[in-house]
């Protein structure tokens, strides 16, 4: 059951940086940080800022560097299956086709959402919430925010193929009769899922509250 | 905490400055202005987080020690554990990939599990133990970053791929991991950060005692 949370004064929404107030982003306390720009948590010594520090830029730069890698995560070779002198490259696109060929449906659905749509999906939202921040729009904030929640929490599952290769790797290992190895689009894999969680982290949701406010 | 104190809370995601006064336990306070889930009041106590963390930390020692899949190919028998998953990466001539795998399945989860272990264990036993402080915030930090469960996922998913070309064996470290995956989530639910904070006050009788 849900319960929303009561309000303080009058029946007004008030802004926590319209009244110098802050919350620590590790233990949730509220200080006053007034004219300050931040301050050390009292109780866990974090730092606390009204907003994320240079938020905007850095996730722009995080999400740019994220698209970049999703183009060879994608096209190049996710890893390398060899014996008896041949070898064949699979690509995360190649596997899925292949899975859907062979009639492993549920297996070719996980693979397609949690490599390649899931990342989209992610890199997309960012890219929509950062560019409305931008242009101010303060329509459907609360989607907006929830969109946001969500982006941040599938953001780790597009991992699955990393580990699925790790996996692979380590046990087919017979020497010249099948082996495997990873691919280069392995390492763009992970680097893309880490600096999708790294621009999500970077953007502040406050920003989408902020602008209409101030118009 | 008491019951009927109010909290002073900023929404994370909007910014809207509330009081919440007391919930009825096991549900749910959202923030009044965009609705995102402000806290929870658990309905445990301190010792069932703590259960649920020496249970989880002990099926994380199994895992890592057993192996995860067993695989039969023509007679010849392979096993790996999590480890070596890594560092087979590591020997295949991608060290950056093995250090990826080796944080978020391996030393992430280990180091969020262990620390909360302790600040728990220093709350149950009103003891001013060191680094708990600094520990609680990496571990609240490092929580996103760790991902046993995306890895059981591709355990499952290996499993499908391999079911073709061999006969493959669930390991101990498979069901130990399961194990964890389960318990683990039931545990990070049942933490609540903030709460958390306020009982370390408490254990100490002050802000600040380090």
């Amino acid at each position: 059951m849900k319960i929303v949370a009561e309000l303080s004064v009058n029946d007004e929404i008030i802004r926590a940086k319209n009244v110098g107030f802050a919350s620590c982003h590790i233990c949730d306390l509220v200080i006053t940080l007034g004219n300050r720009e931040a301050a050390n948590c009292p109780r866990c010594n974090s730092k606390i800022h009204y907003r994320k520090h240079d938020s905007l830029n850095r996730a722009w730069a995080f999400l740019i560097s994220a698209f970049i890698m999703y183009i060879p995560a994608n096209t190049e070779a996710i890893m390398v299956t060899g014996g008896l002198g041949q070898e064949s490259a699979d690509t995360i696109i190649s596997g899925i086709i292949y899975f859907i060929a062979t009639g492993d449906w549920p297996l070719a659905l996980v693979i397609f959402s949690a490599s390649v749509l899931l990342p989209l999906l992610k890199i997309i939202s960012i890219g929509y919430l950062l560019i409305m921040v931008h242009r101010g729009n303060d329509l459907r904030k609360k989607e907006k925010t929830r969109l946001y929640v969500i982006a941040e929490l599938i953001g780790k599952w597009s991992m699955v193929d990393v580990f699925v290769v790790a996996l692979l790797t380590s046990l087919i290992q017979l020497g010249e009769l099948s082996y495997i190895t990873p691919g280069p689009a392995g390492l763009a894999f992970a680097i893309m899922v880490i600096l999708t969680m790294f621009s999500a982290m970077a953007f502040d949701p406050k920003l989408l509250w902020d602008e209409s406010e101030e118009k | 905490m008491e019951e009927n104190n109010k909290i002073l809370m900023v929404c994370h995601a909007c910014d809207a400055l509330q009081e919440v006064s007391h919930i009825p336990k096991g549900n749910i306070a959202s923030c009044i202005c965009c609705g995102v889930r402000l806290f929870k009041n658990t309905t445990s106590t301190i010792e069932s987080p703590l259960a649920l963390l020496i249970a989880c930390s002990i099926f994380f020692v199994i895992a890592n020690i057993y192996p995860v899949l067993q695989l039969n190919i023509a007679g010849i028998e392979r096993e790996t554990t999590l480890v070596e998953t890594a560092y087979m990466f590591f020997l295949e001539g991608s060290p950056l990939l093995a250090i990826v795998v080796l944080l978020t399945s391996i030393v992430f989860p280990g180091f969020c599990v262990f620390s909360l272990l302790y600040v728990y264990l220093a709350i149950y036993f009103k003891k001013n133990g060191f680094f708990i402080r600094p520990l609680l915030v990496w571990s609240s930090r490092l929580l996103p970053w760790a991902m046993m469960d995306v890895y059981l996922l591709a355990i499952l998913v290996a499993v499908v791929k391999l079911l073709s070309l061999a006969t493959v064996i669930l390991g101990i470290g498979f069901i130990a991991m399961i194990g964890f995956v389960v318990l683990y989530a039931a545990c990070i639910s049942s933490i609540e950060m903030h709460v958390l904070w306020t009982r370390l006050d408490e254990n100490c009788g002050g802000a600040q005692c380090e």
